[in-house]
């Protein structure tokens, strides 16, 4: 039997209920644009026991829609994009200090020197061509200088962004740790942890920009998080902090290490993100790229020397050396004894005074010094441009790809957790008649129980 | 199934497709600009090695080029000098022809005496041509004044120190040249010290190559036999490394140059000798067969002499020398026409790199332009969307 007093108390519950499935299609509503927001959706179900002919209704939670596996893609493919992206703001860079494409640079300068030395020997007692070699040969090591100077600068710079992405990932750690446990006393505590959660993920998102790591959801509903290598980052509530130790055997760069054991680096676990960008940018590619310059005018300055040496200078003397004799490009000059006094130029190969020697230096140009035996210095200048060149090339290929499969998950992502307004609006109004429809059965309960109170009356 | 679109896709598609289109129309801009395709390293590595070693190529036959040319005007200068003296040479045999005959007298071999001394000067003036600061006859000693009126033979005097050298003490060369050419000697300290430490090296042509080093001590007297009986004899004084002192020793006659040639590069492993010496021109030392100055000088000597059988003596030299002199002339030409060919070849191979070089770095202009309309419609459109996309919304139709 039923009775009036339990349908005001359906008409209540479907009251409640909706208000509150309002309440959550608002926070839905409010959070469209809120990145990482997760989409909620109330639970309704239905009250009332097998012997009573009236269901109530209650809102017993709101559902967070979201796909975990979906979630670790996501994690992933953040470790790829940030590799890539830091790796094509520093070969972007690099491709600066090597573009040629309109002259200039290295290559013309290397030209002017050799032919400048091709003049001298048409008139090798000519003051004016000696005075052109010289400002041809002090602005060849001046180029030499500059391009060496601007790749160290980039490796500093790399250097530098180890060290912050290092103390910014810290912060991350340390933001997963700290919502790991709030999380753990949320769910314990039977309440909704969906916006830590949610917060959670994002820091996980961000985490992965920076270095590739594995995570594990645990029964508690912590995370634990893992270096590639199975090292622990974040175990509950706890953290494992990473730091930066100075390496004196690595131009006193920066090695990254655990901060309880300092003597370790930890360089090579990294091989995704943008830590791991850094790391390789500074010691392998740029690195590499400066050895090559290095080869390049050492041989250079070498083979200048052994030839310049050989010959005989305006005065009768044996020719000294023409380059200060030094292996790297940034230390590259000519020697002063040859600023001061143009007429120690050795053109000769004899005392008096042929142009031989000058012509057996330009002839340099064409020798095979480099790749052993292989290539000349310009060819050799060439081959770094295009490895520079197909470097650029293949990373921004590679961050056009990742970045479609990125767009993809994302678009995944939003299918599953976005905010549809178009769907909130629709609930909203579905709600809203639920409230006014529960309403009107409360007035229809008030109108009767009127009714039976004005029989007691009369 | 029903994929659900949320705003926030919506906005991220319209934005991330704007980019994309703004990024190429950037590019396509670039090119447009440049008319290049490639202008940076990565957009074609290949390509851009390749156009490095064209504009090499291109930067070494600019300079073999400037070569050629310095070359031609030195072989030109060569040539006309050399006409003149075979003109002159030519003059002198119509002379010594006509004064060798039974009809001459001494009255007129007296007259055709006076009359040959200018020429010889002409010669001879002509034989110290200069083009620029370097004399064209002296071998590779273009500073040297190549010829002189009296003949002589280098009977010592002090040697020529180098300017860096840490010895101060004099070196005196005494002796007689018995040398058949001249010979720059070069002597050079290779280890330091004092006369009776110092240890020395002699060359014979110039500081080219080298003769065995002397042991400690061999110096200590201070004397150096230089050969062909020249000796070298330093004063008591303190040797450093690498001082060096020259001796320029000649040979009895005119010429005090040496006998070799300039070069130039003129392309790779291919060097032009543009010069002649004076030795192989005018002398019978060297390359050279007849002593021209040591003829006319003779001729002069018998005119003056009024000695037929003298002038006679002379005619079979004279036709020698103007034989001589042409040769060269020859050679001249020849070695101009070898000039003239490599040139024109660069030229016709500068034309073929430019061409290929542009084939690959140049943008084929209409299809850059035909991209570039295409990527401004999509560039349209997209505004277009952008504008519409937040005008649709369910709010507009609930009330």
């Amino acid at each position: 039997m039923s009775n009036l007093g339990s349908v005001m108390n359906v008409a209540k519950g479907a009251l409640l209920s909706n208000a509150s499935a309002i309440n959550i299609t608002g926070s839905n509503i409010a959070n469209v644009n809120t990145p990482g927001y997760s989409r909620l959706r109330p639970i309704f179900s239905s009250v009332g026991g097998a012997a009573e002919l009236q269901f109530g209704v209650e809102v017993s939670g709101a559902e967070r829609l979201y796909d975990k596996y979906l979630e670790v893609q996501l994690v992933q493919q953040n470790q790829k994009i940030g590799y890539y992206e830091a790796r094509k703001g520093v070969l972007d860079r690099v491709e600066g200090i090597f573009n040629e494409s309109e002259g200039g640079g290295l290559n013309e300068s290397l030209t002017k020197f050799w032919n400048a030395w091709e003049d001298l020997s048409a008139n090798p007692t000519g003051t004016v061509q000696r005075d052109a070699l010289v400002s041809a040969a002090e602005s060849l090591a001046t180029v030499f200088r500059q391009k060496a100077e601007e790749l160290q600068e980039v490796q500093q710079d790399m250097n530098v962004s180890v060290s912050e992405t290092v103390s910014e990932l810290n912060s991350y750690l340390a933001s997963i740790a700290e919502l790991n446990e709030k999380i753990v006393q949320t769910v314990t505590g039977g309440g909704n942890a969906s916006d830590l959660l949610d917060k959670r993920q994002d820091n996980l998102q961000k985490l992965g920009a920076m270095i590739d790591f594995q995570y594990i959801e645990d029964a508690s509903g912590a995370v634990n998080v893992f270096t590639s290598n199975g090292k622990p980052l974040v175990e509950g509530g706890r953290t494992w902090k990473l730091e930066t130790a100075v390496n004196p055997d690595n131009h006193d760069y920066y090695n990254v290490v655990f901060q309880d054991e300092p003597d370790e680096a930890i360089n090579g676990c990294f091989s995704k993100g943008k830590l791991a960008a850094c790391l390789e940018a500074r010691d392998i590619t740029v690195g590499g790229y400066l050895d090559k310059l290095d080869s390049l005018a050492a041989n250079l300055v070498a083979a200048v020397n052994d030839q310049h040496r050989s010959g005989y200078d305006m005065y009768g003397n044996g020719g000294g050396n023409f380059f200060d004799p030094v292996t790297d490009a940034a230390q590259m000059r000519v020697s002063t004894a040859i600023t001061e006094d143009q007429g120690k130029i050795a053109a000769s190969t004899s005392v008096d005074r042929d142009g031989n020697n000058a012509s057996a230096i330009a002839a340099i140009k064409d020798s095979l010094l480099m790749g052993g035996g292989t290539a000349t210095l310009s060819d050799y200048y060439s081959a770094l441009m295009a490895r520079v060149g197909q470097d650029v090339k293949d990373t921004n290929s590679s961050l056009d790809h990742q970045t479609v499969i990125m767009n993809q998950l994302k678009s995944q992502r939003e299918t599953v957790s976005g905010v549809s307004l178009d769907e909130e609006m629709i609930n909203l109004m579905k709600y809203q008649l639920g409230y006014n429809a529960a309403g009107r059965l409360a007035a229809t309960v008030s109108a009767l129980m009127d009714t039976l109170m004005s029989m007691t009356e009369s | 199934m029903v994929t659900r679109v949320t705003e926030n896709m919506k906005y991220f598609l319209l934005t991330n497709n704007l980019s994309s289109v703004q990024d190429r129309c950037g590019e396509l801009m670039l090119q447009l600009s440049t008319l290049k395709r490639i202008n940076k390293p990565s957009d074609d590595p290949a390509g851009m090695t390749t156009v490095m070693n064209y504009r090499d190529m291109l930067a070494s036959m600019e300079q073999y080029g400037r070569n050629i040319d310095g070359s031609a005007s030195w072989l030109n200068i060569t040539e006309s000098t050399l006409s003149s003296v075979n003109d002159i040479l030519v003059k002198i045999q119509e002379m010594a022809l006509s004064q060798a005959s039974a009809t001459a007298t001494a009255a007129t071999r007296e007259q055709a005496a006076a009359a040959l001394q200018p020429l010889i000067d002409q010669i001879l003036s002509l034989a110290n041509t200069k083009l620029g600061d370097s004399y064209i006859f002296s071998g590779t000693k273009t500073g040297t004044k190549p010829f002189e009126a009296e003949a002589a033979v280098y009977a010592g005097g002090p040697a020529n120190a180098a300017k860096g050298n840490t010895y101060k003490g004099t070196a005196s060369v005494s002796g007689t040249y018995t040398g058949g050419t001249n010979i720059t000697y070069v002597l050079k300290i290779v280890t330091g010290g004092d006369l009776d430490k110092a240890t020395y090296q002699v060359s014979t042509d110039g500081g080219k190559t080298w003769g065995v080093e002397s042991k400690v001590g061999d110096l200590g007297a201070g004397t150096v036999d230089l050969g062909n009986g020249l000796s070298i004899t330093f004063q008591a004084g303190t040797f450093g490394e690498g001082d060096t002192f020259t001796v320029d020793a000649f040979a009895l006659g005119y010429y005090r140059g040496n006998g070799e040639e300039m070069t130039l590069n003129i392309g790779k492993d291919h060097t032009m000798h543009y010069s002649f010496s004076g030795e192989a021109v005018f002398t019978d030392k060297g390359a050279g067969t007849v002593d021209v100055f040591g003829t006319l000088n003779d001729l002069k000597a018998a005119l003056a002499g009024n000695d037929a059988e003298g002038i006679r003596a002379t005619l079979d030299g004279l036709k020698e020398a103007q034989q001589q002199v042409t040769r060269y002339q020859a050679i001249c030409g020849t070695r101009t026409n070898d000039l003239e060919v490599t040139k024109s070849n660069y030229e016709a191979l500068k034309e073929n790199i430019t061409g290929l070089m542009s084939n690959v770095e140049d943008a084929d202009v209409t299809k850059l332009i035909t991209d570039f309309q295409m990527k401004q419609i999509a560039l349209q459109a997209s505004y277009y969307m952008a504008g519409e996309i937040g005008k649709i919304s369910i709010l507009n139709f609930i009330k």
